[in-house]
């Protein structure tokens, strides 16, 4: 397995600033601990995946940044996670301010029921009232960004659920960056695309990083390999071991994680 | 894993501020109050039925509920014969309902052919938005006349004379209104409630359940009868319960072919008054304690009915029904 | 066993066919006869039902039922005018009563109130006044409408029929909420918006056709009540007046005032209304139902 992993060239830059920065964070579902005393640091512009099995709290982590699990009043985090200068988990930074500078992707695609250039201006809209020119632009410019413009140029007051699933996808990415967010958050934003589509988002991911701080949350060691300079790996709610990439998939300092990534358990 | 050498600027990122922060407060609090006031309404139904029957209460205690007086020369009130009337008349109603429902049930989801199922259920659908009036005149004007001439007349020519069903079954006059002849107008009614109720019940039974049955070579009916509704089992009461709802407080259908007589009879032939019925003929005529008495009246229908849909609504807990 | 002793594969006794009693078979028939007749007695009836408006109604129709006002006793001719766009306007009102109260109920237990003890409490509440009795509804509103300001009004109809689709809406705005997945809701706080914009402009949406079908059954539910409006907007043989005080003219009191009535016209013009009515009721819900079936 090791050997069949094609690493990305690392343009890692180890000087780059700290984006996110997190420290003893803790989080619950009702009563129980799903994160254990989380510390990690998110470099400026870089990709970052969080890779692990199933249930080890990878995603839990990745909707603590924009605080989407305050939705469901069971759950609760405690510690730091400071972005800008806050501690965004706070009650003191408003959540959704805070979501307009964290974008968030899904797994599955997340169209809303409407036409096409509403979902890109969607977010724009929140927060800012532009010149009709001005928004055709930014929308324009989203949609080029996440390579859907050719595509959809000539439909974009169709609804954006009669998209197929990658371009549903793209469009969500399309929304999200509109918004000119800092970070961007991907909870396993192609398990639920073929192939091709998935080429298509890895290549826009790759992109994506001149600009925006990126966090994915991915199943596929390959696609973490790919992507990404930094990797962590975690197990039942603990970060085992964070490094870069290729540190991590070839020359990996704990067992656990050495097991993981060649595939021996999750 | 390196140590951390600067973090971000904490001016870097332009401010935004938040949008429409009134609204959301205005439109959460909106939703919150809209739902209170499904709890106010019905708090408020109850206290205007207690309030305004409360005179007749008053005067005549709980002579109300047991005395058969009902002469508004005398003012004098009592609810016991328009009592058996609502309550016989939804027996009857459930008595033929019931049977009829769990049979269509039955057919819809184990015999129908595929594409006659849609048909058929939208049928029955149908049969539950026809409004309440036109039950009426179907009943009093189609009905009535038929069951007269067909039913009322050669059964009381058998049954006279006889024990027990020489009262119970005889019509002195046979017209065709009465008790009976609305409990029937009434099963029509309430069938496509339980049957679609039933019939959601029995879709929902896991279908391995089915198979295993069959598979040791039950017939269809030992598949229903010790399989599948056994197993819906206590939802369908649920169902029933709702039908019964239904049918003690419908009005306008009974109205027409009941038969509207103010003293009990011993016959359920023979004509008589529901709660409801007597509500709709009498109010817009009835003055001071009259008045009283029959928002009294429907006092009591609302604690009836009250009661059977709770239990209704605790036995078939979240279906669809509207 | 038969590769083992091939020879004697022919003589080895057969298993009787023919095992099941007969007994069983026939109830399994009968009970197969008897749900199927039941089912074909219940649509048949419906038929009935309905011929009996054709045969009866379809003379009464014309071009006066739709132009000129319900006749006095003893007069001749005469209309259903006033009397179906009194209906229409108090169906409507109705409606304009019911729907935002409905839609923002449901909103809340979909949405704010999920799981809360409150939301469930008013759940309960709400399938209670589904199926109460239409009449104890406008006996509510005669005592807090009709009574204190001494007078029916067409205002005191709309707000019967309000009360009675208020819990039909509330229902399926909350089922049809239920039915918005989740991420949805999540991609829009995602992106900053508040939970207020989240609602109205992407689970709204996302739920349109099932609650406006809501809506549409909640209308078919009222069109036709006639109990709740006998005390409230009550009925008359002219155009009401356009504030809506005194009483309203509508179709199903006419219906029942007409009905039973001594003089042939009157007769004739409730047929002619109840087919009128029942049409359009049952039109409305096949279109409700289509719409349903449409968006799954």
């Amino acid at each position: 397995m090791l050997s069949t992993l094609e690493l990305s060239p690392q343009t890692l830059d180890a000087e780059a600033p700290v984006r996110i920065a997190v420290k003893n964070l803790d989080f619950y579902y009702g009563e129980h601990k799903a994160l254990k005393n989380v510390n990690l640091d998110f470099r400026d512009r870089h990709v970052t995946a969080l890779i692990g099995p199933s249930g080890c709290g990878k995603s839990t982590l990745l909707r603590i940044f924009n605080r989407i699990y305050s939705l469901y009043p069971e759950q609760r985090a405690t510690g730091e996670v400071i972005l800008d200068g806050r501690n965004v988990i706070s009650n003191d930074v408003d959540v959704n301010e805070l979501r307009s500078r964290i974008g968030m992707v899904f797994q599955k695609p997340t169209p809303f029921p409407m036409s096409i250039y509403d979902n890109v201006a969607f977010g724009i809209r929140l927060y800012e009232k532009p010149p009709k020119s001005e928004l055709d632009d930014r929308v324009e410019g989203a949609l080029r960004r996440s390579a859907l413009w050719d595509e959809v140029k000539d439909k974009l007051k169709m609804s954006g659920m009669g998209l197929s699933g990658g371009q549903q996808q793209r469009l969500c990415i399309a929304r999200t960056i509109a918004q000119k967010p800092e970070v961007i958050l991907f909870d396993e934003p192609t398990s639920a695309l073929d192939p091709i589509s998935t080429g298509k988002i890895e290549d826009l991911l790759e992109q994506l990083k001149t600009d925006f701080t990126i966090v994915i949350v991915t199943h596929n060691m390959q696609q973490a390999a790919r992507i990404s300079q930094y990797t962590a790996f975690m197990y039942l709610g603990e970060v085992i071991e964070f490094a870069p990439t290729n540190t991590i998939f070839m020359n990996p300092h704990k067992k656990q994680t050495q097991d993981y990534v060649t595939g021996r358990f999750g | 894993m390196t140590a951390v050498t600067q973090t971000m600027p904490a001016a870097a990122a332009p401010l935004r501020k938040t949008p429409k922060g009134t609204f959301d407060i205005v439109f959460r609090n909106a939703s919150f109050l809209a739902a209170l006031f499904v709890l106010v309404l019905l708090a408020g139904i109850m206290l205007s039925m207690v309030v305004g029957g409360w005179p007749a209460f008053r005067e005549f205690g709980f002579g109300f509920i047991t005395s058969s007086v009902w002469d508004t020369q005398n003012d004098q009130y009592g609810a016991w014969p328009a009592i058996v009337g609502t309550l016989s008349t939804a027996l009857i109603a459930l008595v033929i309902g019931v049977p009829l429902s769990l049979g269509i049930a039955v057919y819809l989801t184990q015999l129908a052919p595929p594409w006659f199922k849609q048909p058929v259920a939208t049928a029955i659908e149908l049969l539950a938005a026809v409004p309440s009036i036109i039950y009426g005149m179907w009943g009093l004007f189609v009905f009535v006349p038929l069951f007269a001439a067909y039913v009322q007349v050669p059964l009381s020519n058998i049954v006279e004379g006889l024990p027990i069903v020489g009262t119970v079954l005889y019509s002195r006059s046979p017209s065709g209104l009465g008790i009976f002849t609305a409990g029937i107008i009434l099963a029509f009614m309430i069938i496509p409630f339980i049957a679609s109720i039933t019939r959601d019940m029995l879709e929902q039974i896991p279908s391995v359940l089915r198979e295993s049955a069959y598979g040791i070579g039950a017939t269809t009916w030992e598949v229903v009868r010790h399989v599948l509704v056994p197993q819906a089992g206590v939802s369908i009461i649920g169902a029933v319960m709702l039908g019964l709802g239904r049918a003690l407080g419908e009005t306008m259908a009974v109205t027409f072919v009941v038969g509207n007589a103010n003293r009990l009879s011993a016959s359920i032939l023979d004509p008589g008054s529901t709660i409801a019925s007597r509500i709709a003929n009498e109010f817009n005529e009835a003055l001071g304690l009259q008045l009283n008495a029959l928002i009294a009246l429907g006092c009591i229908l609302f604690f009836v009915t009250f009661v059977v849909l709770v239990i209704a609504r605790i036995l078939v807990s979240r279906v669809k029904t509207y | 066993m038969s590769m083992t002793t091939p020879s004697t594969a022919s003589q080895t006794p057969h298993a009787e066919w023919g095992r099941v009693r007969p007994a069983r078979r026939t109830a399994d028939r009968a009970m197969k006869l008897i749900a199927t007749g039941f089912t074909f007695l219940a649509i048949f009836v419906l038929f009935w039902i309905l011929g009996m408006l054709i045969v009866k109604g379809i003379g009464g129709l014309s071009l006066a039922t739709f132009t000129q006002v319900t006749p006095g006793p003893g007069s001749e001719g005469g209309g259903l005018a006033n009397a179906i766009v009194g209906s229409i306007v108090l169906t409507f009102l109705g409606i304009a009563v019911a729907t935002p109260i409905g839609v923002l109920a449901g909103t809340y237990l979909a949405e704010y109130g999920k799981g809360s003890q409150l939301a469930n409490l008013i759940r309960f509440i709400n399938d209670i006044l589904l199926s109460a009795p239409s009449i104890l509804i406008g006996l509510f509103v005669y005592v807090i409408l009709v009574e204190p300001f001494r007078g029916y009004s067409g205002w005191a109809g709309g707000v019967a029929l309000g009360i009675i689709a208020i819990p039909v809406i509330v229902r399926t705005t909350e089922d049809m909420l239920r039915l918005v997945p989740g991420p949805l809701r999540e991609a829009g706080a995602a992106l900053g918006a508040p939970p207020s914009v989240v609602i109205t402009s992407v689970t709204w949406r996302a739920a349109k056709s099932g609650m406006v079908t809501g809506i549409l059954l909640a209308l078919a539910r009222i069109a036709g009540e006639t109990a709740p409006l006998i005390f409230t907007a009550l009925n008359n043989n002219f155009w009401f007046s356009p504030t809506l005080s005194g009483g309203v003219s509508n179709l199903p009191v006419t219906i029942y005032q007409f009905a039973s009535a001594p003089y042939e016209n009157w007769q004739q013009l409730a047929w002619a209304g109840s087919l009128i009515i029942t049409v359009s009721i049952l039109l409305l819900s096949l279109i409700a139902r289509r719409i349903v079936r449409g968006s799954k």
